[in-house]
């Protein structure tokens, strides 16, 4: 039952690629001869901002969610974007262009090294990034008003610093939100979520570090006029703790993840239920949750939630057949959820996620008929568990057609029409997809 | 690094600071109060008359924000923080000098969100307002400048403004240390000031070479680079998101350790006969372990292991782990070691799999080593629980003395744990568990 036309690709981070390497021809185009000349004029300037782009592009943040911020290269862009006088270097007075070739250097710093050493080079984001800086340091060197841009005003010390503070401000943060909606844009593509929902996502894990980005690039511009270049590293120390703090934030999250994991394992571990079952069957929830647009909260608790879906077989005193619930009679499938809840609720923290686990095996046509209400990723759970019971986890055509077959004589009474609507999407390229996105919802 | 564990009370005026309500030397801590906040008014009053105060913007900026601190609220239930009450106090000493500093200090020191009793503000105000006045005269020993306005270039900058305010950091410490140490001893009576000083010291001593850097370009972009106040937004604001990361941090850390409590109740719900029993031999082993004066992270490894010390049995058939009590069976005796392989993914376990593989094992072989072995102390807890509350398979149980005679003839026993697990017992009969 699979769509009877594959998607194309990936449109839109193609075009998010081809407009960055635009911006990038562009300025190469617009500096050209004088590049010799403007860097042996600043050469400590683009060597520091070089260096401190490539340096927060390799010391990227994994957040919480899994996936990767770069706070301290994302300041350090937003400081080259807006800084003017350095104290014992000539004033900084380029085009935007100038800036462009300089976060782009040291974008492909950190990318070779980042290849040299085995890891994902992460173009898409690296684009978004490009772009960002050059809406940036456009806004701030581009635009004049009665003849004078803001960088203009900067530099002029008759003008309150406050206000230009302020306007350093507002220009980082609109090239930081550019930045994260292109990013969002190109990773809902990538996990087949809707626009709106990874935005969401992404704004909301990374506002409160965007607050921290938007302060701190205007800070290494406002103290580069008394400080000089040692401005960079000094101006993004309170960033630097900040990183500390989201990361050991972000670890916590992935040691809770392994407990899980690891309570997910011990059925397996006993003989109860097959080997990576509840790790595929998280996996393929998640991926439904994301076309059924959940947020990154939620898919949390369904990832937990399915992982832990057979915990209940602990204490059964003979293992089912395969382990696999679906075959079960539904009376035993019923205790076995209860179980499972049972035991989960010894966390008062994993409260809905016990919930989740107990109405797995509610019939769809119990929400349709009798309205009992079932969330949605109890009715997701159902449908992944299924089709990994009935699949047995392999992938190839003949398996999942009559999975999809089989699951599809239960469709709106067994399962809801919705799910299984997702369940085709998200399989639709199940290999391709897994490989592109490593990390599930939450780690 | 601004983190401050709180394994010690926080060096910074918290409400782990604050002396206890009823504690038996109460009239000598009143009295030690009382004298550090004649301190602190004392020597703000000092510097007031000798070098006089200015009332202008910047004092006025920095007493709001110092108030506005309190909003922040209290390092509490999380392992990690950030007060800006240092910071603010270090950029006080550079802006205003000694008398500012000692001002916005009474002013900060007695102010903290959530209940705490009006002794530990009294305190909290002496302590602030002395480290304060005491910081800025070092600072202004050291060639501090109090107006930093023209000074232009890095060297000048932290010749000037950065190594005063490093020494300014370090008497501040210094100060904060002995005062709260004073008075810890006092309202607690217990622990050697040494010990105390130097866990204090070396769990906030990091944060305060943070807070001074910070401090330091607050100060720089105050004044020199002529920001004025609004460099206090620009400042603090990734500070604020690091404390909301950390706040998130100790929400999510409670949530892991209720995680653990799930596998406990996967054991029991495998093993009915053995509810309640992890619970016991977590806390008797942490207990051995604080007894047998094991570091404190390794007591902490060892009350984890104490607490998943039986995960393995969930791993073996259901029949079996029900038909025995005690392990005797020989496919029972698998279970420590299937244990540790369940156990080996979660990488903050990973201080407890040796105990958890062991604890059976240590009882019947002597360890090695010299020291006591985390091994040992989790299988005599595990054995005592065994013989006197969990039961032999045909339902005795022993009393706790003859259970005690019993484990000193276990091949591997030494006679330490076993005074330790007598100390953990007599603990836990003054212990009241509500």
């Amino acid at each position: 039952m699979r769509p009877p036309v594959t998607r194309p690709g990936r449109p839109r981070a193609l075009a998010v690629l081809g407009v960055g390497a635009l911006l990038l021809l562009y300025a190469c185009w617009v500096v050209g001869g004088d590049l010799p000349h403007l860097l042996r004029l600043h050469a400590a300037t683009t060597g520091a901002f070089v260096a401190a782009v490539a340096v927060g592009e390799l010391v990227r943040l994994p957040m919480p969610s899994g996936r990767e911020a770069a706070p301290l290269a994302s300041a350090s862009v937003m400081g080259l974007a807006v800084i003017g006088l350095i104290e014992g270097e000539p004033p900084f007075d380029v085009s935007a262009a100038v800036v462009v070739l300089i976060v782009a250097a040291g974008t492909a710093v950190a990318a070779v090294v980042r290849r040299l050493r085995g890891l994902g080079v992460g173009a898409g984001q690296a684009a978004a990034r490009l772009l960002g800086a050059g809406v940036a340091a456009g806004l701030a060197r581009g635009p004049a008003v009665d003849g004078r841009t803001l960088w203009d005003v900067a530099i002029d010390q008759s003008v309150p610093r406050e206000v230009v503070g302020l306007g350093m401000v507002f220009v980082a943060t609109v090239g930081v939100v550019v930045e994260t909606v292109l990013t969002a844009g190109v990773r809902a593509e990538r996990q087949r979520s809707p626009w709106p929902t990874a935005l969401r996502d992404e704004l909301g894990e990374v506002a409160p570090l965007t607050y921290a980005v938007v302060a701190s690039g205007p800070l290494v511009a406002l103290m580069a006029p008394v400080f000089g270049l040692a401005s960079l590293p000094a101006a993004l120390f309170p960033l630097a703790i900040t990183y500390v703090a989201v990361a050991r934030y972000a670890r916590n999250r992935a040691t809770y993840r392994q407990t899980i994991a690891t309570l997910s394992e011990l059925t397996e571990r006993g003989g109860y239920t097959p080997p990576a079952h509840a790790g595929r069957v998280a996996d393929l929830s998640v991926r439904i949750g994301r076309v059924l647009g959940m947020q990154d909260d939620s898919l949390r608790e369904v990832e937990y939630a399915a992982l832990l879906h057979d915990l209940g077989q602990i204490s059964l005193s003979e293992p089912l057949p395969d382990g696999a619930t679906v075959l079960a009679a539904p009376h035993d499938q019923h205790e076995i959820a209860m179980e499972g809840g049972r035991i989960i609720r010894a966390a008062e923290a994993l409260e809905t996620v016990a919930g989740y686990v107990e109405a797995q095996t509610t019939r769809y046509r119990q929400v349709l008929e009798l309205g009992e209400p079932v969330a949605l990723a109890s009715r997701i759970i159902k449908v992944a568990n299924a089709f990994d019971d009935l699949t047995g986890g392999r992938h190839d055509p003949g398996s999942v057609e009559a999975a999809m077959e089989r699951i599809h004589l239960g469709l709106g009474y067994e399962y809801d029409p919705a799910v299984v609507g997702a369940l085709e999407v998200a399989t639709a390229d199940a290999p391709v997809s897994r490989l592109a996105e490593r990390e599930p919802a939450a780690r | 690094m601004s983190v401050e564990p709180t394994d010690g009370p926080p060096a910074a005026p918290g409400p782990s600071a604050s002396p206890g309500p009823s504690q038996p030397s109460d009239l000598a801590t009143g009295a030690y109060i009382a004298l550090v906040a004649a301190l602190g008014l004392g020597l703000t009053t000092y510097a007031i008359t000798t070098r006089g105060l200015v009332i202008d913007g910047t004092l006025v900026v920095l007493a709001f924000v110092a108030v506005l601190t309190w909003w922040s609220g209290p390092p509490v239930d999380s392992q990690f923080s950030i007060t800006f009450d240092s910071i603010i106090s270090l950029a006080a000493m550079a802006l205003v000098g000694p008398a500012g500093a000692g001002v916005v200090g009474i002013i900060s020191g007695p102010l903290e969100r959530g209940p705490l009793s009006m002794r530990a503000r009294v305190f909290n105000l002496g302590m602030t307002s002395t480290y304060s006045v005491l910081g800025g005269y070092a600072y202004i020993w050291a060639g501090g400048r109090t107006d930093s306005t023209d000074l232009r270039g890095a060297e000048e900058i932290i010749r000037y403004v950065g190594v005063p305010i490093l020494v300014a950091d370090l008497v501040q410490v210094a100060v904060n240390l002995v005062l709260l140490v004073g008075v810890i001893r006092l309202s607690s009576g217990e622990g050697s000031m040494r010990v105390r000083a130097w866990q204090l010291l070396r769990s906030t001593g990091p944060s305060y070479v943070g807070y001074g850097i910070v401090a330091f370009l607050l100060v720089v972009l105050w004044e020199p680079a002529a920001l004025g106040p609004a460099s206090v937004v620009l400042v603090l604001a990734p500070l604020l998101v690091a404390r909301w990361a950390y706040a998130q941090f100790a929400e999510e850390a409670k949530a892991h350790a209720q995680a653990l409590d799930v596998l406990v109740a996967a054991v029991e719900a495998k093993a009915p006969h053995l509810v309640g029993h992890s619970a016991r031999v977590a806390e008797l082993s942490g207990w051995m372990g604080e007894h047998l004066g094991l570091r404190p992270h390794t007591v902490a490894d060892t009350r984890v292991a104490g607490l998943l010390h039986d995960l393995g049995q969930t791993t073996l058939p259901t029949a079996l782990v029900r038909g025995t009590g005690l392990g005797t069976g020989s496919a029972l005796d698998t279970y420590p070691a299937r244990g540790v392989e369940a156990l080996r993914g979660i990488s903050f376990l990973s201080g407890s799999l040796d105990a958890v593989g062991r604890h059976r094992e240590a009882l019947h072989r002597p360890a090695p080593g010299d020291g006591p072995d985390p091994a040992l102390v989790l299988g005599a807890a595990d054995e005592f629980d065994l013989l006197t509350a969990v039961g032999t398979p045909d339902g005795a149980l022993l009393a706790a003395d003859e259970a005690v005679a019993r484990l000193r003839t276990a091949p591997g026993m030494r006679e330490d744990v076993v005074r330790a697990l007598e100390h953990a017992l007599v603990r836990r009969r003054t212990t009241v568990t509500p």
